[in-house]
């Protein structure tokens, strides 16, 4: 006990991992309020650039960066009308016709308050669930690792595109990409066309600077020239009674947003909308209606997008699957650091399970102050111009793929990446999936021959064993269930279920 | 539930590539290790690309179903996809990509950021310089001096 709870406040005691912690929620805040810069981007970025760090140190700043966005995107949602992030989408529903009123630092300030809450609750259901779940997925075979890796790629298809189908495109040509280079069972090469470079595969790391940040520049060219709106603020700390009052709803949001969060594949913008959807549901008189400036339709997505962040956790350490794109890139940098998330995470680096949950639960506390704190010097900063900013990504892009391997030609990949991603984003794909396939795909490539050599090659072994297994059956029909839920005629059926499609990310 | 929302510009024909390129990937897939076994290193990108066949052919089925709101013309999809602003913007950054190996990164990331906050916002040359220098400066000590990162080199300039 002793023991974890020294790993807990490892990062709340040296003033180093201090300083970062608070340094990557400061700047957090910033990249998620920023409309063009994203978390995502942020993070996969900031992963090249700290590969070479102590582990904890890249951590820390990473956590801190990922806390801090999720709740950024809120600002410019409440001030601008612009989510800053997909997660604040929910939020700026009702938050900008609160600004609207005058009333944009009363919303900053109950945004801030309820979203320290859901973090907080987020991180208290990591602690708790991740040590029982990884105590149960010990006992995963190969078999049950393909399954989740499916899954994993087919939820965030299911939940955040457009079309289902697009989804599934996306992660499959995500898998494709992950395939590049040198069959690892059988050193076959795999789509290198003759070339050497190709034959160490693509580092992820690249796909995601050239999916995120490359093809998130060029799309914003469309918007360079807005013009960005000067906001007024004023009292920031919310008033007693509105937190007493809205304290339920907060506690619900922040359940369905850690739920939301840990499922494979879906983070804080699903949680979001699904948190502001229950809530208008479940809110029966509301002092202003829904839509018009309703506190309730604040508070809930933005509580529930702060509690999937400690959500999203608990299958990336438990099994290693990511809960969102912003653990993708985090399962990246432990792999960098040669730490392989899964069940034995847990035994074999039990400091590292509990330094990840005291540094989640610093960054939330570091939230409230810079939450609370400098809006006037963040109204002046998120009017950065995108002409500025476009540039900028470019040039960070650059910096990050190169950093990698310091290999020039990952450059111009990354740029590849980055046109193809923009292609696909003016036709409603998301990008989302690709990287969750270029991650996992080679899981489910490994995980899948090992089954099947396991089956002694028979196909008819191998499908009994998905469902004579009790773990693999209960995972083969969740599969089944989201496949078959997507058939047009059950669609039809189940009448009123889909959220309103908000475009893609 | 009704499709009745409107295709996007080019969206027919881009689905049809896509349908295309599926099925180039699946043949390609197929020449790693064709069907000689259920473990050989072409059954995942078989599976993958058979995958995105499928899903290219229901995305193309979804498309036609859509109210159409032009006529289908090769014109269509460039001008929605690269209109102008992108495709000089893209051919600038791989003019910027292309001589970092020669020219080095810093220059060149200052020549980037010149050009375009110039060419995208109007402010004037003066002012692009300023804010350029100022980024290039800000880059070098965040990333040089303070991460230690490697930029890179050319062989021209350091």
């Amino acid at each position: 006990m002793i023991e974890t709870l020294g790993f807990f406040a490892t990062s709340w005691t040296d003033p180093y991992l201090l300083a970062l912690t608070a340094l990557g929620t400061f700047a957090g805040i910033y990249i998620g309020a920023i409309p063009g810069l994203s978390v995502t981007m942020a993070a996969s970025i900031l992963i090249s650039f700290t590969f070479k760090w102590d582990v904890n140190d890249a951590l820390a700043l990473i956590a801190g960066v990922y806390v801090g966005g999720v709740y950024g995107g809120a600002r410019t949602a409440i001030l601008l009308n612009i989510p800053g992030a997909p997660s604040a989408i929910a939020t700026a529903i009702d938050g900008y016709p609160l600004a609207q009123k005058g009333l944009a630092g009363e919303a900053i300030g109950l945004s801030t308050v309820m979203s320290v809450m859901g973090g907080l609750i987020g991180v208290l259901a990591l602690a708790v669930a991740a040590p029982l779940i990884a105590e149960f997925a010990i006992k995963f075979t190969s078999r049950e690792y393909m399954l989740l890796g499916i899954i994993g790629i087919l939820l965030v298809g299911t939940l955040s595109g457009e079309s289902f189908a697009k989804g599934a495109f996306a992660g499959a040509l995500g898998v494709m990409i992950g395939m590049i280079g040198l069959d690892p069972m059988t050193a076959e090469t795999r789509f290198t066309y003759g070339s050497i470079n190709l034959m160490g595969g693509v580092p992820f790391v690249v796909a995601m600077i050239g999916f995120f940040g490359v093809a998130e520049a060029l799309v914003q060219l469309d918007h360079v020239s807005v013009a960005p709106i000067k906001q007024k603020v004023a009292r920031i700390v919310p008033a007693w009674s509105d937190l007493r009052r809205y304290l339920g709803l907060g506690l619900r949001s922040s359940g369905l947003g850690t739920v939301i969060g840990a499922l494979p594949g879906t983070g804080g913008d699903i949680a979001a909308l699904l948190a502001y959807d229950q809530a208008k549901r479940s809110t029966k008189d509301p002092e202003v209606p829904f839509g018009e400036g309703a506190k309730e339709g604040l508070i809930a997505p933005e509580t529930a997008n702060n509690a999937a962040v400690g959500g999203a956790f608990v299958p990336m350490l438990t099994l290693g699957i990511p809960g969102d794109a912003v653990t993708a890139i985090i399962i990246g940098a432990l792999y960098i650091h040669g730490l392989k998330p899964g069940p034995l995470l847990l035994t074999d680096t039990p400091h590292l399970f509990w330094f990840i949950v005291g540094n989640l639960t610093l960054a939330n506390l570091f939230l409230l102050v810079f939450g609370l704190t400098g809006i006037r010097i963040f109204t002046k900063v998120v009017e950065c111009p995108r002409a500025v900013l476009i540039p900028l990504i470019i040039i960070l892009s650059a910096v990050g793929a190169y950093a990698i391997q310091n290999n020039p030609v990952h450059i111009s990949w990354a740029l590849a990446f980055g046109i193809l991603g923009y292609i696909l984003k003016r036709y409603g794909f998301q990008v989302g999936p690709i990287i969750l396939g270029v991650i996992l795909g080679p899981m489910i490539d490994a995980n899948y021959r090992r089954a099947m050599i396991g089956a002694q090659e028979n196909v008819g072994t191998f499908l009994y064993d998905l469902v004579s297994h009790p773990i693999s059956c209960v995972l083969t029909g969740a599969l089944i269930l989201m496949l078959v839920s997507q058939l047009p005629f059950v669609k039809q059926w189940r009448k009123g279920s889909p959220p309103d499609n908000h475009g893609p990310a | 539930m009704k499709r009745s929302e409107p295709q996007r510009p080019g969206e027919r024909l881009f689905a049809l590539l896509l349908v295309v390129f599926a099925g180039y990937m699946f043949w390609e897939s197929h020449a790693i290790s064709g069907f000689s076994g259920l473990t050989t290193g072409g059954v995942m990108p078989m599976l993958a690309s058979g995958v995105m066949v499928l899903t290219a052919l229901v995305i193309l089925t979804e498309t036609i179903r859509k109210t159409r709101t032009a006529e289908p013309h090769p014109q269509g999809l460039i001008s929605y996809l690269f209109p102008l602003r992108v495709v000089l913007f893209t051919v600038l950054v791989a003019v910027y990509v292309a001589a970092i190996p020669s020219v080095g990164f810093l220059p060149t990331s200052g020549g980037l950021l010149f050009v375009s906050i110039w060419a995208l916002w109007r402010r004037g040359p003066v002012w692009s310089l300023a804010i350029s220098l100022l980024s290039i400066g800000v880059i070098y000590l965040l990333f040089r001096v303070v991460f230690s990162v490697v930029l890179p080199t050319g062989s021209l300039w350091q």
